[in-house]
């Protein structure tokens, strides 16, 4: 037979458990777990929609079609601005390891509010107009993105040793710190190279 | 004003002349003012949907359900990059009136987030007391059965223990 003192303590853990139950709504009130980890994504995707059959050999007047997309996973809402950038092979690509954007001016923009665990994506439709060659340059005057008209002049050297004239299309995300009423380079960027050739 | 350009056909070149260049210097600065007008309106779109943002991140903070602010955020934020682009290529009316589109509804969103958060606040007070008042109530009548049931439990023992009878045992070795 068990001893009193055997029984009391089973009294005891039974009452410990029960207060515990009955406190666990207000407890969830006071105490906050930690989250999971916060980060954002960002993504370019073919005309499938898939993460292939990227437009690569583009001419001039031919209208291509990417996707781009936001995810938020940031804990809270959260306001980004995605940059629409286009470089040659020699002008600057963001900096991953120092996290800082490229210098290059944004051609076009996209704002953007997402809830947490919200996605944002749209097409982009974009095209080239005034691609001339002449012996080992190309240049490109102009960029269509969605129908809004960008003046680019840009210029490629051939690049033998991949042989054509190369551009990179690069989408980069900046988000809203409310700390300092600013926004800041979010350290994610995504491209497309694109190598310019002649129209038939 | 014939007599003038019979009698001194230069005088009148050179009033022209001074009229054209005073033409030119009270337009130039209109042009000047409606660009930088412009451009101020744009720069205080951002800044008022920099200010519903921050007011909509409040309300969310305070347990408001912010979709619909969220929606039409979106919607000034696209409104806002045309009247940037329309700034962009020279359009100053055009962005103007875009942009003062965009304070319209950045300034709508702040107010009704304003208005979320104070009722949010007000909802999660009551909450609040509710799931405070009754895990305290229903903790206070637990422990009170508990030991109610625990003293009859004691007692019931004790009776028990003291009605055995001893037994006697042998010591076998």
């Amino acid at each position: 037979m068990m001893k009193l003192e055997d029984y009391k303590v089973a009294f005891a853990a039974v009452g410990l458990v029960g207060v515990l139950i009955l406190a666990s709504p207000t407890l969830g009130l006071v105490l906050h777990l930690p989250g999971g980890e916060r980060f954002s994504e960002l993504w370019v995707l073919g005309p499938g929609h898939m993460a292939e059959d990227y437009p690569f050999n583009v001419r001039e007047n031919e209208s291509y079609l990417v996707y781009v997309g936001v995810g938020n996973h940031m804990g809270s809402s959260t306001y980004y601005v995605v940059y629409v950038k286009f470089r040659n092979q020699t002008e600057p690509l963001p900096d991953a390891l120092n996290g800082t954007p490229s210098v290059l001016d944004p051609l076009l923009e996209y704002r953007v509010f997402l809830r947490d665990n919200e996605v944002w994506e749209r097409e982009v439709l974009f095209s080239f107009e005034g691609i001339s060659f002449e012996g080992n340059f190309c240049r490109v005057s102009s960029l269509v993105v969605d129908g809004c008209v960008l003046n680019v002049d840009k210029s490629a050297v051939w690049d033998e040793e991949n042989s054509g004239f190369y551009f990179q299309l690069f989408f980069e995300l900046w988000i809203y710190n409310g700390t300092v009423s600013d926004f800041q380079y979010h350290n994610r960027f995504v491209w497309i190279w694109l190598n310019m050739t002649v129209s038939i | 004003m014939s007599g003038l350009l019979r009698r001194r056909p230069e005088g009148f070149a050179w009033l022209l002349l001074v009229l054209m260049v005073a033409g030119l210097l009270s337009f130039g600065p209109l042009c000047v003012r409606g660009t930088g007008d412009a451009s101020a309106s744009v720069g205080e779109a951002d800044v008022a949907v920099r200010q519903a943002f921050n007011a909509t991140l409040d309300a969310e903070r305070a347990g408001a359900n912010v979709s619909g602010l969220i929606l039409r955020l979106n919607e000034a934020g696209g409104i806002l990059v045309e009247a940037e682009m329309a700034l962009g290529n020279g359009n100053s009316s055009e962005a103007a009136s875009k942009a003062g589109q965009c304070i319209g509804i950045a300034e709508s969103v702040k107010g009704d987030a304003d208005v979320l958060k104070t009722s949010a606040l007000d909802e999660a007070q009551t909450v609040f007391w509710t799931s405070l008042t009754f895990p305290v109530v229903g903790i206070a009548v637990f422990v009170a059965v508990l030991v109610l049931v625990w003293r009859r439990f004691k007692r019931g023992y004790v009776r028990k223990m003291l009605g055995l009878k001893p037994e006697v045992a042998h010591d076998e070795a």
